[in-house]
């Protein structure tokens, strides 16, 4: 009776609707990516998603099933990292760093020197990797600025970083000037009311 | 005119003087008719109608502090985002990503002479997303972060709401 018990338990995927909207063959092998990440107390919903997601681009059956097994992979590598308590948008930021570039090791670094939530910490470093930093630049500026940032001053980071590389400014350049900058006491964050911390705006934020 | 006053006085006080005979079972009766209705109770709740106007303002009051409606959703940690695109040429655009499965019938996006958009409210996380315009043509958003993890060819962006009421 607890074998079947935990047998359902695990066997999420199956109950899982959005799954119909896969191809059968594809389906069976998401089911079976899902319901194992379940079993070591991943978070499918992630890697769901990511399903989707393909089905819905039109990506063939095949690719679908690489791309959430290497998420799931992934997913396990940034627990590890993390550790157990990391919650699920901490972990999938974190697959989004380690697929930027950044080490297991820089992810639990930067897991000692901030507290939770690292969600926006580890997004900004993707982040800026995507906007053409290396990926060792991102990680040391990051690593840098999380003990003091808030989101909001991370955030504010990020896009001034962008916008100096949109300027013509070297990456590199671009992020060392400004975590120089952003490292000095008093640090704030600039007035735009996106990132302001206690905007009362009703306006809904851009991404 | 004074003599026949005096009389009048007189008159009354004889009469009043006069023995009046009592049912001896009324001592009885009366005590039994107290006995049988119900005591008056000292009132604490509700309390004297003057305060009611004060303690049902002062509820209300509570109750706005509480749900502080003029903020954002704080009951579900959810905040509300605006996806814009500028597409004059689009006959349809959606809004798909993360938070909403994918699914290009849940966000259809409003125009207003060729500029797109839609608001989703989000809670804390990172999200990928991106643009379906006319059905067929996939677009990143110009305005956000590029999604570099997309094995399926097609451009994504990427929104991040922070835990601490912050996002990019």
């Amino acid at each position: 009776m607890i074998l079947t018990a935990l047998l359902l338990a695990t066997q999420v995927a199956a109950q899982d609707p959005r799954l119909e909207r896969l191809d059968p063959e594809t389906r069976s092998a998401v089911a079976a990516v899902v319901d194992s990440a379940h079993g070591v107390g991943l978070p499918v919903e992630p890697i769901i998603q990511r399903a989707l997601e393909g089905t819905t681009k039109g990506a063939a059956g095949p690719r679908i099933v690489a791309a959430v097994r290497g998420l799931a992979a992934d997913l396990g590598t940034a627990r590890s990292a993390l550790g157990t308590s990391a919650s699920t948008p901490e972990l999938e930021a974190a697959v989004a760093a380690l697929r930027a570039g950044a080490t297991p090791q820089i992810l639990a670094h930067l897991s000692d020197i901030r507290r939770p939530p690292l969600t926006m910490a580890l997004s900004v470093l993707a982040d800026l990797v995507a906007s053409g930093v290396p990926a060792d630049s991102a990680a040391a500026a990051v690593l840098a600025l999380a003990p003091k940032a808030r989101d909001a001053d991370l955030v504010e980071f990020r896009r001034a970083v962008e916008r100096d590389i949109a300027l013509g400014a070297p990456p590199g350049t671009a992020t060392s000037i400004r975590v120089n900058a952003g490292a000095a006491p008093g640090y704030t964050t600039s007035s735009d009311p996106n990132t302001a911390e206690h905007s009362s705006s009703l306006r809904p934020r851009r991404p | 005119m004074f003599e026949r006053e005096d009389d009048s006085v007189e008159r009354v006080i004889q009469h009043l003087r006069r023995s009046v005979s009592i049912d001896p079972g009324l001592d009885a009766r009366v005590m039994r008719e107290i006995a049988q209705t119900p005591s008056p109770r000292r009132r604490i709740w509700p309390p004297p109608r003057p305060v009611w106007p004060l303690l049902a303002a002062a509820a209300v009051l509570g109750a706005i502090l509480i749900a502080r409606p003029w903020t954002r959703d704080t009951t579900s940690g959810s905040d509300a985002f605006q996806f814009v695109l500028v597409a004059p040429q689009a006959a349809s655009v959606s809004l798909v990503g993360d938070f909403n499965d994918w699914d290009p019938a849940r966000s259809p996006m409003q125009t207003a002479h060729g500029v797109w958009a839609t608001v989703v409210l989000l809670e804390p996380g990172r999200y990928r997303y991106a643009f379906l315009v006319n059905g067929v043509e996939w677009r990143a958003d110009p305005g956000a972060p590029a999604s570099k993890d997309d094995e399926f060819g097609t451009p994504s962006s990427v929104v991040t709401v922070g835990g601490r009421g912050e996002g990019s």
